[in-house]
């Protein structure tokens, strides 16, 4: 992992308005989630699908805050609203791009993207060791799960908080999408 | 009727004067715009070579696009998509409604999308009793306050907080604070119930990815990620010329539009999306629809004139840069396709005479074409709609007096000094006013009885020993007719660095017949000059202009005109400007700093931002020690080649109104002069600014 490529991620991703925090391993980027979980006073908070072990870290995490917690799999008869009364939403990124300060999200279920673009707020976490330098760099992976998935697939990149100038010009966030957004880098 | 079509123009052009705060928000926005993106692309690795990359990629595209189109539409559909094949408007308005009645669909969520207004589809889908709701923020005030978009990126930039908090007021029955951040807690509150229940999803895409079958959908709000996800019911609604073969291309278009638009390097939300995803574990089928539009779009791609249109990828950088685009506005300067690049749109997608309502507000400076990221040379397609045009619609009698720009100079030249007096006389400026349609307040240069071409011819060839070059010479109108002396100037600078230098028998530019759109007249004006300089480049002679759009034309106009004609293009290589080529001269001499401790203000010529800039005129006033800094706002001077000549609304005034920021800017610069090269820049910035005006040939002659 270049170190400069995750200093430039951060550059960019924070001058989006978005917050970075690195981490060393699983066990702490569920922490900081939950102190997120904490700040944000989450009754209710929606995942994205975790492999083992940061699930079972986060799923755990959720329960000692007494958060309620909407998981795959999810139940369709409750959607999309079960994901809309949640506060925070966090999940996985399949890789970062530093250039644009962007997680990109790999999706075969809609339900995944709307935790990331329903609640106010939003947690992503990626492996800094899936950090790339450029956009370009991102072509051989989209292409290998488009082709993985033959059928429907979705890949979002997502580069800070849902913003809008269309009042005045003035930047502001929030408007359809998260207002927050954090990125978790696990090396 | 083509008077109505002018009374109207008048009358909006009447409008958009008076309200100056839309103006100045309008500004501003494009200010922005234009900035941002030059700042965005000069920490690009390559700068702006992007745009060559991005032309490529939709050239190759373009002309694979039937096979494209296929392979797209096939690999769509085996990822579960229906796809549509729409002829033209009425098919794919027919299309959406079937699958509205199918679904029987109440309420139809869309995320912005031009194409979608290109057909108009809102209408006949509240014909049919379905709610559509515009989901993107600046589209909702637009929608909610029943008009159209002021600007293609900013669609509500006209609108202030107060007018946009009223709206929202009588849309939720709450009291609202006339508070940006007030406001879009509203929103958010207002629209999210909208996203959860809406039956149909409607998006444009800014690509269609052959390879895999994905659409690409950019928004910065994140409402066509809600739209796409939710509802059962997702349709997109694609112009054919958005397919592109691979995922790279996709890229290189997923960034340079929101980097041209407005500076921004990635689009916040850009979903690539193929098939149609299951949403939770249900398994109720869940329909995606994906239009696929011609509407035009093959016509256009077989003729010559136009099919650069399709390059577009509808970023807006156009708007951002347009001299009069920028003072009126997207409800005068466009139909539904607003802008520059509206124009050629708007003729072959919702007919010429609509795209000639606004044509007359294009001034042809050019600069359309130089901000354009797929290179797309608009100028020349606005100037074939206005030719087009006017084969039902006769030229209003100014732009023919316009276009006559010669004739009559050679008519003053030759009445001179009694044509001057007439310049001069208030009686016979009004009558020229009323009978010619040129401003009477305008200042015109007076014109010289000598023309440059008799004081060469009379004073015979150069005597220059052992000559390093040979220089056929290009004057220009200005230079021939109004001021020789400045060209003869030129003639022995570029004598004094060992050349000889030839004038031969030339007519002027004729860059007006692009102006105005006589596509004929240019072509004629185009092969008389080729063929007198043709064999003088031939012989080695190297051609050098002395006038900004005289060189603007040799160099990328003529060629085009003539079909790439070998002596066109022979012409374009060995056309150079006049300070370009003594930049070359100079290389090997010592100059003497003559202008030390002189500070100048440099107004670039429009017609000369493709050749450099103005690069070679600022070297050389700097190799001399002086000062010399580019103020610019980044757009025209107003001017427009003779535009700013004509009376009134359109032509002095609009004129007017589009300079004052440079105008500013040069008072505020504590310069003891304007430097330009361009004749009829220099007329305006005089005017505009008090400031002294002088061509850099003048100042050379101040340094011994």
């Amino acid at each position: 992992m270049d170190e400069s490529v995750l200093t430039h991620f951060k550059q960019r991703y924070e001058s989006l308005a978005g917050v970075v925090h690195v981490v060393s391993e699983e066990e702490e980027a569920a922490a900081v989630v939950a102190s997120l979980l904490g700040q944000a006073k989450a009754r209710r908070v929606a995942l994205g699908q975790f492999p083992e072990p940061l699930r079972q870290a986060l799923a755990e995490r959720c329960a000692a805050l007494g958060s309620e917690v909407v998981q795959p799999p999810y139940a369709s008869a409750d959607l999309p609203g079960a994901i809309d009364a949640a506060q925070v939403g966090v999940s996985p990124a399949e890789f970062a791009i530093a250039e644009t300060g962007t997680l990109v999200e790999f999706a075969t279920d809609d339900a995944l993207r709307l935790v990331s673009t329903l609640p106010r707020v939003h947690v992503g976490l990626f492996r800094a060791a899936d950090l790339v330098p450029t956009l370009r760099d991102a072509a051989g992976r989209v292409r290998a799960f488009f082709e993985q998935h033959p059928k429907h697939a979705t890949v979002t990149f997502i580069s800070g908080p849902s913003r809008t100038g269309d009042i005045q010009m003035r930047l502001t966030l929030g408007v359809h999408g998260p207002e927050t957004t954090h990125a978790v880098a696990i090396r | 009727m083509a008077d109505g079509r002018y009374t109207r123009l008048y009358r909006k052009i009447d409008r958009a004067l008076r309200q100056t705060p839309q103006r100045a928000a309008l500004y501003r926005a494009m200010l922005r715009g234009r900035e941002s993106r030059n700042r965005a692309v000069a920490a690009l690795p390559g700068g702006e070579a992007f745009r060559h990359e991005v032309r490529a990629i939709k050239l190759r595209c373009l002309d694979a696009q039937d096979s494209l189109v296929d392979r797209f539409a096939a690999k769509a559909r085996e990822r579960g998509a229906t796809v549509f094949l729409a002829e033209d408007a009425a098919a794919a308005i027919r299309y959406v409604l079937q699958v509205a009645a199918a679904c029987g669909a109440k309420t139809v969520a869309k995320s912005k999308s031009l194409t979608s207004e290109e057909i108009e589809i809102n209408a006949p889908l509240e014909s049919a009793g379905m709610e559509v709701i515009e989901t993107d923020l600046g589209e909702l005030i637009i929608q909610k306050a029943h008009e159209k978009p002021f600007h293609l990126v900013f669609p509500a930039v006209h609108k202030t907080v107060a007018e946009v908090a009223e709206i929202f007021r009588r849309e939720t029955g709450e009291e609202i604070p006339a508070d940006v951040d007030a406001i879009m807690k509203v929103v958010r509150r207002y629209m999210r119930p909208i996203f959860l229940k809406a039956d149909i999803g409607m998006t444009g895409a800014n690509a269609g990815i052959a390879e895999n079958g994905a659409i690409v959908i950019e928004t910065n709000e994140g409402n066509a990620r809600l739209v796409s996800s939710i509802p059962d019911v997702h349709i997109c609604i694609m112009g054919r010329e958005k397919v592109v073969e691979t995922v790279e291309d996709a890229l290189q278009m997923m960034m340079a539009h929101p980097l041209s638009a407005v500076g921004q390097p990635l689009t916040t939300y850009v979903t690539m999306m193929a098939g149609r995803s299951p949403l939770g574990d249900g398994d109720e089928p869940r329909q995606s629809h994906l239009i696929i539009l011609d509407n035009g779009r093959t016509r256009m791609r077989k003729d010559p004139l136009f099919q650069d249109a399709l390059c577009c990828i509808r970023c807006g950088a156009c708007m951002n840069i347009c001299p009069t685009y920028g003072v009126v506005g997207g409800h005068a300067f466009g139909y539904i396709y607003p802008g520059p690049i509206g124009i050629p749109w708007t003729a072959e997608v919702h007919g010429l005479e609509k795209a000639a309502d606004f044509a007359p507000l294009c001034i042809s400076c050019g600069l359309c074409k130089e901000i354009c990221p797929a290179e797309i040379d608009i100028p020349m397609m606005i100037a074939a709609v206005k030719d087009r045009d006017a084969e039902t619609h006769p030229q209003p009698w100014v732009n023919r007096v316009m276009m006559a720009a010669e004739p009559f100079a050679r008519f003053a030249s030759a009445t001179a000094p009694v044509s001057n007096w007439m310049l001069r006389n208030r009686a016979a400026r009004w009558m020229m006013e009323k009978i010619l349609g040129i401003d009477r307040r305008r200042t015109l240069p007076p014109f010289s009885r000598q023309t440059l071409a008799r004081n060469m011819a009379r004073r015979g060839p150069s005597t220059v020993r052992n000559p390093r070059h040979r220089v056929a010479f290009f004057a220009d109108l200005f230079a021939n007719y109004n001021a020789p002396n400045l060209g003869m100037a030129a003639v022995r600078t570029l004598e004094a660095l060992g050349c000889v230098v030839v004038m031969p028998r030339q007519l002027g530019c004729g860059y007006q017949y692009i102006a105005y759109g006589d596509l004929k007249a240019a072509r004629r004006v185009a092969e008389e000059n080729i063929r007198r300089l043709a064999p003088y480049v031939a012989e080695g002679y190297d051609v050098v202009a002395i006038e900004p759009t005289a060189t603007h034309c040799l160099r990328l106009c003529y060629a085009k005109l003539l079909d790439h004609g070998k002596e066109a293009e022979a012409v374009a290589a060995k056309t150079f400007e006049l300070f370009e080529y003594l930049g070359m001269l100079e290389q090997s001499v010592e100059v003497p700093p003559a202008l030390r401790g002189r500070r100048f203000g440099f107004h670039i010529s429009c017609h000369q931002r493709p050749l450099g800039g103005g690069r070679h005129a600022i070297e050389c006033l700097r190799r001399r020690g002086a000062e010399v800094e580019v103020i610019e706002t980044g757009t025209c001077c107003g001017m427009g080649g003779t535009f700013g000549l004509k009376a009134g609304l359109l032509g002095y005034d609009l004129s007017q109104a589009v300079g004052e920021p440079l105008f500013d800017a040069f008072r505020q610069a504590a310069v003891e002069a304007i430097v330009t090269e361009s004749s009829v820049c220099t007329i305006q910035l005089q005017e505009g600014t008090g400031l002294p005006v002088r061509h850099p040939l003048e100042l050379l002659k101040d340094s011994p």
